[in-house]
């Protein structure tokens, strides 16, 4: 036993020998997550604002002034100018200069002196269907509160408000838990540290293993006295340290540069990151085993572990919505219980009775690809 | 140039990707899973919200407040805690990620004509969600107010108000797919390229048989083309297959020129070719260059506004995303699918797309040909 000891201290030690001697992979692997980091944190979001839009002011009318200074005035909308036709419009769409364009035609200002409804139309790009979605919605809430803007001032010079008076309103009150001023970093850093943790494992373990094996370096472990078994756990050794490493820089920064609270048990994200961590060192070894060369070691990890832990954890985009079969494939990565676990421990106060379930998930899980991976790399010895 | 050992090299490249049968498959089959995988997961519009409705007044107007949540598409009942304190372990838990509640005393309310509150709670551990759902619960609440009022036959019409059409334009039903799939074609030229690409000449360099290359008749021009061509070709099988599954089993329109896409695709390919020998040319080893392909990538695919609207970016960073290749030719293939925008209309980003090719890919040749003769 003590012996085994020594023969994966020395595999572990040539790994870290092999890694120094290669700055680039080390800062790959050290500093490819900060720089994630600071992308995601900064880049990203889903909170458009400061859209592109042209007005287009048919009545000329000091009541469509006052309506289009709503968008002006607005930080959503960013009013580039006023263009003279429908055509220039169009013609900005398609040239992408612009994403929402606003029309008040002919007769709005007469219209409402006469009590009627105005007409405007707010034409939207949905060339991006995200910032259109937003867009849209938005534009409907201004033109919701300048209407009942309108109607205010109406009532109030009608003296005491007889129409709308002698029915109550219900009124909507919102409240966003967890997250309430709903700043996206807050909710893309837990996650982010599983996708990270995920991309580096998986792709390094399997690609090192894989260069092992191209390098023929494999043979001459062979007829030394290593057993397979002593020289994968060696191999991935390293690996594992970096992964916790990583770990340990992303929850620092993220807690002390971008104010995440980390508000559960630590034991429990210790617990799973470890687990998850085993996971996802099993892959690498399944992919490093199927793979007969190195590209493909390393299109088939970008296929299993970027794509599913960047799109099917849940880490950005919710899973409620999509179909039910591909929620399905989603449990077949490890990512997506363990984006669970994290965003239950950081942002949730979760402890381990509110996340037995995907604990208990992501443990089956690491067993089982552990378990595959042995028999694979087995195989694959012979 | 000798066309006949041009042709012996592309035919050595293509043996050399066959005798790896895994790679091929997958070669063909990624782009078809990140076809569906984007198609699904990032096109998915948020329906179906997990819902909990606490109905603390237990009246008609609590049950049409339910009936409206219900009914609206976007979120599904599923569960009637007994009071606002047993929502949180739903909550906790991700067991439900909308909240309802409707306090006691709301029917009376309403019927006194005082305005009544109806608490809406979202799960803010779910930055994308949370905001849709709380612009549908107001929608909601809105029409049941409106319903209301026409229920209790108050007379509106005399009130001016706004009479607003928002409406969007080129893609109407806000389907996520149709612009995922343009620009889909164009990240997909990109990782195949750039993966494959960047390994190519580091694998002769490692293997030795870059220096056997050298001792025959070809030239550094040759040996060039041989190299570019099979994977400029693989690359373009794929966009082709991603377009082709796109419009035919996915529906996507196409609005636009294909003149239009095949030239921003092929300039946009001599780029990423280019990017891909500089590579494979600063590394020593494969693991070096697939680590450094890596590090290009992901800001590539943060930044370039394929998943993320640029409009969502600080401004400080629309440089960088300027900057990026990717960001160009998005533009091209979404305005020649969406908006069916012609060359005039996209002068600027082709501008910038020709601009990088001769950049990127003339840096590459001087590259190439020092480090040959050299």
């Amino acid at each position: 036993m003590r012996r085994s000891l020594a023969r994966i201290g020395a595999i572990t030690a040539k790994e870290f020998r092999h890694l120094v001697r290669d700055p680039r992979a080390l800062g790959v692997v050290l500093l490819l997550p900060v720089l994630e980091l600071l992308l995601f944190a900064y880049a990203i979001s889903f909170d458009v604002d400061h859209v592109p839009t042209v007005v287009l002011d048919q009545d000329q009318s000091a009541a469509s002034r006052a309506y289009l200074t709503a968008y002006s005035s607005s930080d959503f909308f960013d009013v580039r100018g006023t263009v003279s036709g429908l055509d220039q419009i169009d013609e900005l769409f398609r040239q992408n200069r612009i994403r929402v364009a606003v029309v008040v035609p002919p007769g709005f200002g007469r219209t409402l002196a006469e009590g009627g409804q105005g007409r405007v139309a707010v034409l939207v790009d949905g060339a991006d269907t995200q910032a259109a979605a937003v867009g849209k919605a938005y534009a409907t809430a201004l033109n919701v509160q300048y209407g009942a803007r309108l109607a205010a001032t109406w009532t109030d010079r009608q003296g005491g408000g007889a129409a709308t008076a002698s029915a109550g309103m219900l009124e909507p009150r919102m409240r966003t838990w967890y997250n309430p001023e709903r700043r996206s970093s807050l909710f893309l850093i837990p996650g982010l540290v599983v996708v990270i943790i995920m991309i580096v494992t998986v792709q390094q373990t399997a690609t090192s293993l894989v260069r092992e094996r191209d390098l023929h370096t494999r043979e001459q472990m062979q007829v030394s006295p290593l057993r397979p078994a002593e020289l994968t756990i060696g191999k991935m050794l390293p690996w594992t340290l970096l992964a916790f490493v990583d770990l340990g820089v992303i929850v620092a920064l993220g807690l002390g540069v971008f104010g995440v609270p980390f508000r559960g048990s630590v034991p429990v994200f210790v617990l799973a990151s470890t687990v998850f961590i085993l996971a996802c060192l099993a892959l690498g070894l399944i992919v490093s085993a199927v793979s007969p060369s190195l590209e493909t070691a390393n299109i088939l990890a970008l296929v299993i572990a970027f794509l599913p832990s960047f799109l099917l954890s849940g880490f950005a985009f919710p899973l409620s919505s999509v179909p039910g079969w591909l929620r399905a494939v989603s449990y077949l990565f490890p990512a997506r219980y363990m984006v669970t676990i994290s965003h239950g421990v950081f942002l949730k106060g979760a402890g381990f009775a509110e996340l037995a379930l995907p604990l208990a998930q992501l443990s089956v899980y690491a067993v089982v690809a552990a378990s595959v991976a042995t028999l694979l790399s087995r195989r694959r010895a012979r | 140039m000798s066309p006949k050992r041009i042709r012996l090299l592309i035919w050595k490249e293509f043996k050399q990707l066959r005798r790896d049968p895994l790679l091929l498959r997958i070669i063909f089959a990624m782009p078809i899973l990140q076809l569906i995988m984007f198609g699904y997961v990032v096109a998915a519009d948020v329906t179906h919200l997990p819902t909990a409705v606490v109905d603390l007044d237990h009246s008609a107007v609590s049950r049409q407040v339910e009936d409206a949540f219900a009914g609206s598409g976007y979120f599904v009942i599923s569960a009637h805690p007994a009071s606002e304190a047993a929502v949180r372990p739903l909550m906790d838990t991700g067991a439900v990620s909308v909240a309802v509640v409707v306090p006691e005393g709301t029917e009376a309310a309403l019927t006194r004509g005082e305005s009544a509150p109806v608490a809406v709670i979202v799960d803010g551990a779910d930055g994308t969600t949370s905001g849709v759902a709380l612009s549908y619960a107001t929608q909601i609440v809105q029409q049941v107010n409106t319903r209301r009022l026409a229920a209790a036959g108050v007379d509106t019409s005399a009130v001016p108000g706004l009479d607003a059409r928002v409406r969007v334009q080129f893609n109407p039903t806000l389907r996520s797919l149709n612009t995922m799939l343009p620009g889909l074609i164009g990240l997909i030229c990109m990782i195949s390229i750039v993966v494959v690409m960047s390994q190519a000449v580091v694998k002769e360099r490692e293997s030795g048989t870059l220096e056997q290359m050298f001792v025959t008749p070809i030239t550094p021009a040759e040996y060039l083309t041989g190299k570019t061509v099979p994977y400029a070709l693989v690359a373009s099988a794929q966009a082709l297959l991603v377009a082709v599954v796109g419009v035919t089993w996915f529906r996507v329109p196409f609005n636009g020129s294909i003149w239009v896409v095949v030239v921003g695709l092929v300039l946009f390919m001599l780029t990423v070719l280019g990017l891909g020998l500089l590579v494979s040319l600063v590394s020593r080893t494969r693991h070096q260059a697939q680590q450094t392909i890596m590090f290009l990538m992901l800001p590539a695919m943060v930044l370039s506004g394929f998943i993320f609207p640029l409009e969502s970016m600080p401004s400080v960073l629309l440089p960088v995303a300027y900057a990026i290749p990717l960001t160009h030719v998005l533009v091209v293939m979404r305005g020649a699918f969406v908006h069916g925008a012609g060359f005039g209309d996209l002068a600027g980003p082709l501008a910038a797309l020709a601009g990088f090719a001769v950049a990127v890919f003339g840096a590459a040749l001087v590259a190439v040909n020092r480090r040959l003769k050299g």
